[in-house]
């Protein structure tokens, strides 16, 4: 069995006073895709967003490669190998795509390595090369989307966190966008997926869990939960 | 006659203008990265005047010549203000920041009035009232010399923020800290950056108030608001914008205080001012018209 790259335990976070998230605890091994689901408002965000260090857990424990990372800054935490693409990408829109991509190799580890890596990256993501000099706030959705990822494996992570990817995408442009994960898969690319489309989400991911209300709901490998009668009712049916 | 008279105010207007500007430009870079809207920005340009009063008066250096200590030293002095009086309440939002602000604005006033006077300075050297003749212009040396280091200070600063990796994270910070911080940018360090430069352009303005201007304790307020109208005429954001903002204001009052009675010519600034702000918040030169 592939060795554990995130471990979360029993984490409490709160919204000011609101509580959004009740004990949640999920695991997540190496090379593997992990879809968190749910409903809107459901938490899924909050998950990402403590794990990357925006927000701190009351309680609980987050544990990345061995060490834990609750409390750190997310600048530490890109250091250590964890990065994020933000629902809504993100992106800096009155900075050019290359811009965009150069910051987000601003960690010491990856800086040095800037140029090497857009040159790899611009084989998975021809749009690098075809818009270096475009300002991000000038591209399509779609194209956001793509750098927007591009931007977080610059830091070179071994957890690339997607918050959402699919969000306010054509059809035709979601299904680029998973293939892209795919890819990432394939490369050895551990990733965190937290979704809506909950067709494409439990379609690609080895496991999953459903978040409803801050809570863990249900853990299971992706074809259990996308089998599992209680989600079909839940979200398939409406959730298409 | 006329056309000359024309002409001559608006080349005094820009000269004096640009200084407005590479104020203008230090108080964007602060205000953009951490929403400080750092009042004290003129207070602190009276201060390095003092300082380039004093190098000159004392030690006979050639106040162009002091720009070698003086910059280094006013960036050195900007991260020390970060550090010392905002890092703490970097976050606490615009309120407090602007307070503390002012609180530092009048300590600096009281101090320099202690440790100065409160007398009017005004650097006299042999090329004090130089004017060069230029197709039948006058053209003041120190003012001429002013422009050049406030070109020479912001194509300096142009280039950090386009060219740079620093640069593009205090763009990156300035338009999204909450992105920023996600991609592992850290914000204390960009905040260190932006005052350096910030207090880095205030000690070029400095120099170029000592050697064109008498001043006094106080006149660093005034300057604040007269940089602060430059960069809402600029926009904020927008380095060349605030430039050209300092530039414009600079002329507006050169004829305003050349066809209308002294305190008139203030009247017009802080009245253009709130026009500005009225009906054309984002700048005269806004950000869209910049990226083309």
């Amino acid at each position: 069995m592939a060795s554990l790259l995130l471990k979360v335990t029993d984490i409490n976070v709160f919204h000011g006073d609101a509580q959004a998230l009740w004990d949640v605890s999920f695991q997540v091994r190496e090379g593997e895709v992990f879809s968190i689901i749910g409903s809107n408002g459901a938490g899924k965000s909050t998950i990402l967003k403590t794990v990357h260090g925006l927000l701190s857990p009351a309680s609980g424990e987050i544990e990345f490669l061995g060490s834990r990372i609750d409390g750190s800054t997310p600048a530490a935490i890109v250091h250590l190998g964890a990065s994020i693409v933000p629902e809504g990408r993100g992106l800096f829109s009155t900075l050019t795509v290359e811009e965009n991509l150069e910051l987000g190799a601003f960690t010491k580890r990856a800086r040095a390595f800037t140029k090497e890596t857009i040159q790899e990256l611009s084989k998975i993501f021809p749009i690098i090369n075809t818009r270096r000099h475009q300002l991000a706030g000038k591209m399509s959705g779609g194209e956001q989307q793509m750098v927007a990822i591009a931007r977080a494996l610059m830091s070179r992570p071994k957890l690339l966190m997607l918050d959402e990817p699919s969000l306010g995408l054509a059809p035709l442009v979601v299904k680029t966008v998973f293939q892209i994960i795919a890819t990432l898969k394939a490369q050895g690319v551990t990733i965190l997926l937290v979704e809506q489309n909950i067709h494409q989400a439990l379609g690609i991911a080895d496991r999953a869990c459903v978040i409803k209300t801050g809570k863990i709901a249900m853990t299971g490998t992706g074809n259990e939960l996308r089998t599992d009668p209680e989600i079909h009712k839940a979200y398939m049916g409406t959730l298409r | 006659m006329t056309i000359d008279i024309i002409l001559q105010l608006l080349i005094n207007g820009i000269l004096f203008g640009a200084m407005y500007g590479v104020a203008a430009i230090g108080l964007s870079l602060i205000y953009g990265t951490m929403k400080i809207v750092f009042i004290a920005q003129g207070t602190v340009i009276i201060l390095v005047a003092y300082a380039c009063f004093w190098l000159f008066q004392s030690y006979n250096i050639n106040p162009y010549l002091s720009l070698v200590f003086i910059v280094p030293a006013s960036l050195l002095v900007g991260m020390g203000f970060y550090q010392v009086l905002f890092r703490k309440v970097a976050k606490a939002g615009s309120f407090p920041t602007l307070i503390i602000a002012f609180g530092f604005l009048a300590l600096l006033e009281n101090f320099m009035a202690v440790a100065f006077t409160s007398t009017v300075k005004a650097l006299q050297t042999s090329y004090s009232s130089y004017a060069l003749t230029v197709l039948g212009l006058k053209i003041s040396f120190v003012r001429f010399m002013a422009f050049i280091m406030a070109l020479l200070g912001t194509g300096v600063v142009f280039f950090f923020l386009k060219n740079t990796l620093m640069g593009k994270a205090v763009r990156a910070v300035s338009e999204n800290l909450e992105y920023a911080t996600m991609i592992g940018i850290t914000p204390h360090l960009i905040n260190t950056i932006s005052f350096a430069i910030g207090i880095g352009l205030a000690g070029i303005a400095g120099v170029a108030t000592a050697t064109t201007y008498a001043f006094d304790p106080y006149s660093g307020f005034v300057f604040s608001l007269k940089s602060m109208i430059a960069l809402a005429l600029g926009g904020m954001g927008n380095v060349v914008g605030a430039l050209f903002g300092g530039i414009l204001l600079g002329v507006i009052e050169s004829y305003a205080a050349f066809f209308l009675t002294g305190g008139w010519a203030d009247v017009i600034s802080y009245a253009v001012f709130l026009l500005v702000l009225m009906f054309k918040s984002e700048g005269l030169f806004s950000r869209e018209a910049d990226t083309k």
